[in-house]
């Protein structure tokens, strides 16, 4: 009698694992990466080739020399926080800065508390986070590298939009005395401005966005979340007072709230499991980083309020729990 | 073995163990006393010192109060043979961006700042406290200088004063610190 | 145990900061330089001796009800005692560590100690205990305190390294809980190794 093979299940397999999922986000940033190429030159395509290069030489040397267990760069996890965490820094930051932002990324965020799946905060931002609050000096300073292309864009004065808005308002200026100031076209901020390789243009992210949710990679929720809570907070701030507060528009396309909502906050990770935490969790980080923007003395809040809002997840997943399969 | 807890053994146990500790931490504090009054003295003398040419009277005996534009300030006067040979002037400014800032500018008597010292700040390390000379030259940049000719603001507001770089809110607070302090001394020059 | 043991004890098997872990808030917020920690460790050390001493000599003569207000009267005296001495011979570490000398009086430790072990045990022994933890105290301190020095300022026990600034978050809040934690695992895997 032929033998019959029991084994447990699953016995239907989906294509999804870690490795296509993380193949998709780097796709998904490809966009964003080409124009700050293009805009920044040699300098970004370094400073990202150095990151993805540190950040999985930390996950291999803690796993394989450290902990002695398997070795999981094949998962593409340790490469996307290379990317992010290089899309987070100014073009003109220094390989070291880079090679620290790394090991604090993979080693402190992610491998010292048990490696993928068991990090409580996003590992590029944690990394992003830490070298914001140790070289204060560099990580503001945006002053453009000269690009292959020349610069298509003035290089102003070194900082951000939110930088400048952040100075010239705590010296008691109104936003109509800086936005005639200032260039600060929306077309501009649409194609390309001043900032960090990530934040160089809204529709190359807008763009990535579309290929994840088409890939059914993430869930609309939390960008929508976010982006829609940063707008409305924005928006009733601006109505009250519209020469201290910057109008919703501004809001959405200056910082990393783009780069932030669409591939920061939705890593599986560290974000809430079911629709509705999801939600909650958006909302969450768009009332944050718009007050630390408006009343904080940071220009630019979204990295503080996902690393916040992340503490918040293991509460929210207790108390929101997902749907169970079958049931209504 | 502890004593037996009734109302009486805990009052005056109580008691007692309170009146030995206030005795002792007052003897201390007798004994002590002018060794700490004596330390507080010195600080703002070596502040005082630091700022000012060389003097041989006591400053802080012959100090004194001024207000200009609301500020108060305390002036002290630095004496050589009899003759004034400078003002250190203790100004503070709120706009640090981490708070108050409290210096200590000496003037000579035609205005010229001689020295500045940093009395207390609660500003960033790394950044706005560069504004101690312990921690960068920024400082340095006004001595010598006359408000009269050398303006006191960054350059980046039309000024003459070299901003710290990323730290302009510093670096503005400081120049309005010193400010204050000139203005106090262009009040006792009229007096 | 014999007295010395007593002292190995509370520096390394009972260290108050990496086992015990008693007495976290000037431990973080002291320990900004070696120089800083170590000041304040010694403090804290003066204080759990001399407290240690004082509280096990009355404590036969104290009811238990009002123990621990009496332990507290003790220890504050002693701390504003040393506050008096700090700020009279060493003012500038004195303003450095501000706050967080008076804070002893609420540091666990010291009360911990008066209360498990000071009025159980002798004058002598409990001289010895509270020596062995404020010694063990002070050590992870300046530990901690050296490790952010070096890492948050290029500097050791304040003489420079290089002109440069160091990783500035060392020197700050995170910097203190991300070093503490690490310093906490090295510390407790030599403990296992050595016994």
């Amino acid at each position: 009698m032929k033998k019959l093979l029991v084994s447990p299940s699953p016995h239907i397999h989906g294509k999804d694992n870690t490795r296509n999922l993380m193949r998709d986000v780097i796709i998904a940033l490809l966009p964003s990466l080409a124009v700050s190429i293009y805009f920044f030159g040699f300098s970004a395509l370094r400073l990202t080739l150095i990151g993805v290069a540190a950040c999985v030489a930390v996950e291999y040397l803690i796993e394989k020399y450290m902990l002695r267990t398997k070795v999981t760069i094949g998962d593409y996890s340790a490469a996307v926080t290379g990317i992010l965490l290089a899309m987070n820094l100014p073009p003109n930051a220094p390989w070291w800065i880079m090679v620290i932002g790394s090991i604090v990324a993979i080693g402190i965020a992610k491998m010292t508390f048990g490696g993928l799946g068991q990090n409580l905060f996003n590992p590029a931002l944690v990394g992003r986070v830490f070298l914001l609050v140790s070289f204060p000096v560099i990580m503001t300073d945006w002053t453009m590298p000269d690009s292959w292309f020349g610069s298509a864009i003035d290089a102003s004065s070194g900082a951000t939009p939110l930088g400048i808005v952040k100075e010239a308002l705590s010296k008691g200026e109104t936003l109509q005395q800086i936005f005639a100031e200032h260039d600060f076209s929306y077309t501009q901020m649409l194609f390309a401005r001043v900032g960090s390789v990530g934040e160089i243009s809204a529709l190359a992210l807008l763009i990535g966005l579309v290929y994840l949710l088409v890939r059914k990679v993430i869930a609309p929720h939390i960008p929508i979340a976010i982006l829609g809570t940063v707008a409305v907070f924005s928006g009733i701030l601006w109505g009250v007072d519209s020469t201290r507060y910057t109008d919703p528009l501004f809001n959405l396309l200056t910082g990393g709230v783009l780069l932030g909502s669409i591939f920061m906050a939705t890593d599986y990770v560290t974000s809430p499991m079911s629709h509705k935490g999801m939600v909650i969790y958006g909302i969450g980080i768009g009332i944050i980083t718009v007050l630390i923007r408006q009343f904080g003395s940071y220009p630019e809040g979204i990295s503080f309020a996902i690393l916040i809002m992340n503490a918040t997840v293991p509460l929210i997943n207790m108390y929101v729990k997902p749907k169970r399969f079958g049931r209504k | 073995m502890a004593k037996e807890s009734t109302f009486s053994n805990m009052v005056i146990t109580l008691f007692v163990v309170c009146l030995v500790a206030s005795a002792g931490v007052g003897g201390i504090y007798a004994l002590t006393k002018d060794l700490i009054d004596a330390a507080k003295i010195a600080k703002v003398n070596s502040a005082i010192s630091g700022v000012v040419p060389d003097f041989d009277n006591d400053p802080s005996a012959e100090k004194f109060e001024v207000t200009t534009d609301g500020k108060t300030s305390m002036v002290y006067p630095a004496k050589k043979d009899g003759e004034i040979v400078g003002y250190a002037i203790e100004a503070a400014t709120s706009k640090g961006f981490g708070g108050a800032i409290v210096l200590m500018v000496g003037f000579e008597p035609d205005g010229t700042i001689y020295n500045t010292a940093v009395i207390s700040h609660t500003e960033t390390p790394g950044l706005g406290d560069k504004i101690d000379v312990k921690k960068s030259n920024f400082s340095v940049q006004f001595n010598g200088k006359n408000p009269e000719t050398f303006h006191l603001s960054v350059k980046k507001d039309g000024g003459d004063v070299d901003a710290i770089t990323a730290s302009t809110i510093s670096s503005r607070a400081f120049c309005d610190a010193v400010e204050t302090a000139y203005k106090t001394f262009k009040d006792i020059q009229q007096k | 145990m014999s007295n010395l043991s007593l002292i190995t004890k509370g520096i390394i098997k009972e260290n108050p900061t990496f086992v015990l872990m008693l007495g976290m808030c000037p431990t973080l917020g002291t320990t900004t330089s070696a120089m800083n920690g170590l000041g304040m460790g010694l403090a804290t050390m003066v204080v759990l001796v001399l407290s240690n001493m004082a509280i096990s000599s009355v404590a036969s003569f104290i009811p238990a009800k009002v123990r621990i207000p009496c332990y507290i009267v003790i220890i504050a005296a002693f701390v504003t005692i040393v506050q008096f001495v700090m700020q009279a011979y060493v003012p500038a570490l004195y303003e450095t560590l501000g706050l967080f000398i008076p804070l002893i009086v609420v540091n666990c430790i010291v009360l911990g100690r008066a209360e498990a072990f000071a009025s159980k045990n002798s004058v002598i022994r409990s001289a010895f205990d509270g020596l062995g933890i404020g010694l063990g105290f002070a050590c992870s301190l300046t530990v901690l305190g050296f490790v952010r020095e070096l890492f948050g300022g290029l500097s050791v026990f304040g003489h420079k390294l290089a002109d440069a600034d160091g990783m500035l978050a060392f020197v700050l809040a995170p910097g203190a809980f991300i070093v503490l934690g690490y310093l906490m695992v090295l510390f407790n895997k030599a403990k296992t190794k050595i016994s």
